[in-house]
């Protein structure tokens, strides 16, 4: 077989792939609607224990044409945002320099560990009570959550850097500067970027749990908000948009992946071409 | 034959008659438990439960009584869904409820005053709702009993949120003030003003209460419970007011006893956790016991229209009876 063969034969299995996971995706997204609509409908179920799809769907229509959805929202993912950056920014650059050094490592092991064991949702009030109510607070809880997962995956991806790959880049006399950005970034890149994955999702836990403690703005205050006059659609229709966000951040990530690894699927396809 | 069988049926009827009239073995059978949603953190402020549990008053009236500490707006949808059959809730969430379709009823009064308030250090001045224009006021967050009071409180000075500037601070309003974050903050009567004097500040207190009546915090129940064991709720009703009562006129004795459920409490400042009992006190004086005052009702039906909280009016007869405490 060659190469260009090859290639198209990996075109069209990837996107019959593709075209079936998305089925599956419909088909079970379908299931799960109609096992809501039934047990709404049928269940005996009280609308304020749980609303029909139809009027969180009513209630969305409401929300997003008087503006509430879409502020909230906002806010939210600046936070989340925001909290997204600082986090991966100072947990890779910590990486990177625990990965190099592991007495380091050890000596700051059992600070990381204990900020990872801490429940976030124990310290977001003192946070609130040492920083203020404004934006600061949420943003630092987001990068509180996002900074461990991305830590720890920055410290395996470097150390996981092939030895005789460094000795190749020793042999030609690579500069410091070389050897990270054409060995070091590339080889730790999967692993680092797959815990960026997970703390997308868990940045949008952070921003609303900092909104559940004092907010006047944002998805969980709405959250709030909805509960404290029973509109349960409107925590339905809250809870749905951060799945949303969380999703968009996760499929985001995915795709700067894809971006980013490309590389690497074409180094493999060369090389099973070559088989 | 049948002189034979009647002594034999007599005898029966008679110990079955006996089994019934055997008060422990009756009152064992027929004990209803009941979950009871609070609304707060083991506190003091709950002493008239735990003494009416430790006195054996839910006991003589068949109950068995498990306190619950989740939210009360929790509590209020797992009553309105008959889920449970009491809770002790404020009253705006019943009007709030009833208007999203929960069938909840308020079926006796706790608190006559409703126990919210703005409370400044004294040097800002600020001695009535009028005084608060401008200030920047920290709060838990808008929804709740302390934005509802505040709302009800700046109303009455024609004052509106614009007026002001509010800060969701969470539940951090003693660490604001004292910090100066805020120049005044939306607290629970008995509990924040008792803390910052106790940390030595000057504070003045403006209670809500004091400038209008609102429904407050009391027994709710639903519709079903009601209409299909009034019974049960007349025993719990009594049962509540005899803790109440006695909590009042013992308050020594009375903290005492939340000792032993209120886990912190050994440990705690007892100066001020008796300031708190007896601010607590002076906010159930309801006379007759229990009673509900419809203009209370009315107040608060108002301002939540106001607020735009209930977008239409409730039916008020339907929210609160006072059958059970008549």
């Amino acid at each position: 077989m060659d190469a260009a063969t090859a290639k198209n034969v990996t075109r069209m299995s990837l996107r019959s792939l593709r075209s079936q996971a998305l089925l599956l995706v419909i088909f079970s997204l379908g299931v799960g609607l109609l096992a809501w609509y039934l047990l709404a409908r049928y269940g005996g179920i009280q609308p304020y224990m749980l609303p029909s799809p139809a009027s969180v769907w009513d209630r969305f229509l409401v929300s997003l044409s008087d503006g509430t959805l879409l502020r909230n929202t906002a806010y939210t993912l600046s936070e989340v945002l925001a909290g997204l950056a600082l986090g991966v920014a100072t947990a890779s650059t910590l990486g990177y320099i625990l990965a190099k050094s592991r007495p380091l490592e050890q000596l700051l092991a059992p600070f990381i560990v204990a900020s990872q064991s801490v429940p976030i949702v124990a310290i977001a009030p003192l946070l609130i009570l040492w920083l203020g109510s404004g934006v600061l607070p949420k943003v630092l809880i987001c990068t509180l959550i996002v900074f461990f997962p991305v830590l720890i995956n920055t410290i395996v991806g470097l150390r996981t850097v092939p030895p005789d790959l460094r000795d190749l880049m020793r042999s030609l006399q690579a500069t410091r500067w070389q050897t990270f950005a054409k060995l070091e970034v590339p080889a730790a890149m999967p692993v680092l970027l797959g815990g960026v994955r997970i703390g997308a999702t868990l940045s949008v836990i952070g921003a609303v749990v900092g909104e559940f403690v004092a907010a006047d703005r944002g998805l969980g205050f709405l959250i709030n908000q909805a509960r404290g006059v029973y509109d349960t659609s409107l925590v339905f229709v809250a809870v749905f948009t951060l799945i949303f966000m969380a999703l968009t951040l996760y499929g985001l990530v995915v795709l700067i992946e894809t971006r980013l690894l490309s590389w690497q699927t074409r180094a493999e396809g060369t090389v099973w071409a070559h088989k | 034959m049948s002189s034979k069988v009647t002594p034999l049926l007599i005898l029966a009827i008679l110990a079955i008659l006996l089994s019934a009239c055997s008060p422990t073995s009756a009152q064992e059978q027929e004990l209803v438990h009941v979950r009871l949603p609070v609304g707060y953190i083991p506190n003091v402020q709950f002493a008239p439960l735990y003494v009416a549990v430790d006195k054996g008053y839910y006991r003589e009236a068949g109950i068995e009584i498990e306190f619950d500490y989740s939210f009360e707006t929790d509590a209020t949808t797992l009553v309105g869904a008959n889920e449970l059959q009491f809770a002790v809730v404020s009253g705006e969430q019943v009007l709030l409820a009833r208007a999203q379709g929960l069938p909840v009823v308020y079926v006796m009064t706790w608190y006559e005053d409703y126990p919210v308030a703005v409370a400044a250090k004294a040097e800002q001045n600020i001695q009535q709702p009028a005084d608060l224009a401008g200030k920047r006021i920290g709060l838990p967050g808008l929804y709740g009993a302390n934005y509802i009071g505040l709302r009800a409180l700046l109303d009455t000075a024609g004052l509106s949120e614009s007026d002001v500037t509010l800060d969701s601070i969470g539940f951090t309003q003693v660490e604001s003030l004292a910090a100066d974050r805020d120049e005044a903050v939306a607290i629970y009567t008995a509990n924040e003003p008792v803390q910052l004097r106790a940390q030595g500040f000057d504070i003045d207190v403006i209670p809500v209460s004091d400038y209008v009546e609102l429904a407050s915090n009391g027994l709710i129940s639903n519709e079903t419970t009601i209409q299909e064991n009034p019974d049960l709720v007349r025993r719990m009703v009594e049962a509540t007011q005899k803790g109440i009562v006695y909590t009042a006129e013992n308050p020594d004795e009375s903290y005492e006893i939340s000792k032993k459920y209120v886990e912190a409490l050994a440990q705690a400042d007892e100066t001020a956790q008796k300031e708190t009992l007896d601010i607590s006190i002076s906010l159930w004086q309801t006379e007759p016991p229990g009673q509900i005052d419809p203009q209370s009702w009315e107040n608060m039906h108002q301002v939540l229209l106001d607020m735009g909280l209930l977008k239409q009016p409730v039916d008020l007869e339907k929210a609160y009876t006072n059958e059970f405490v008549e």
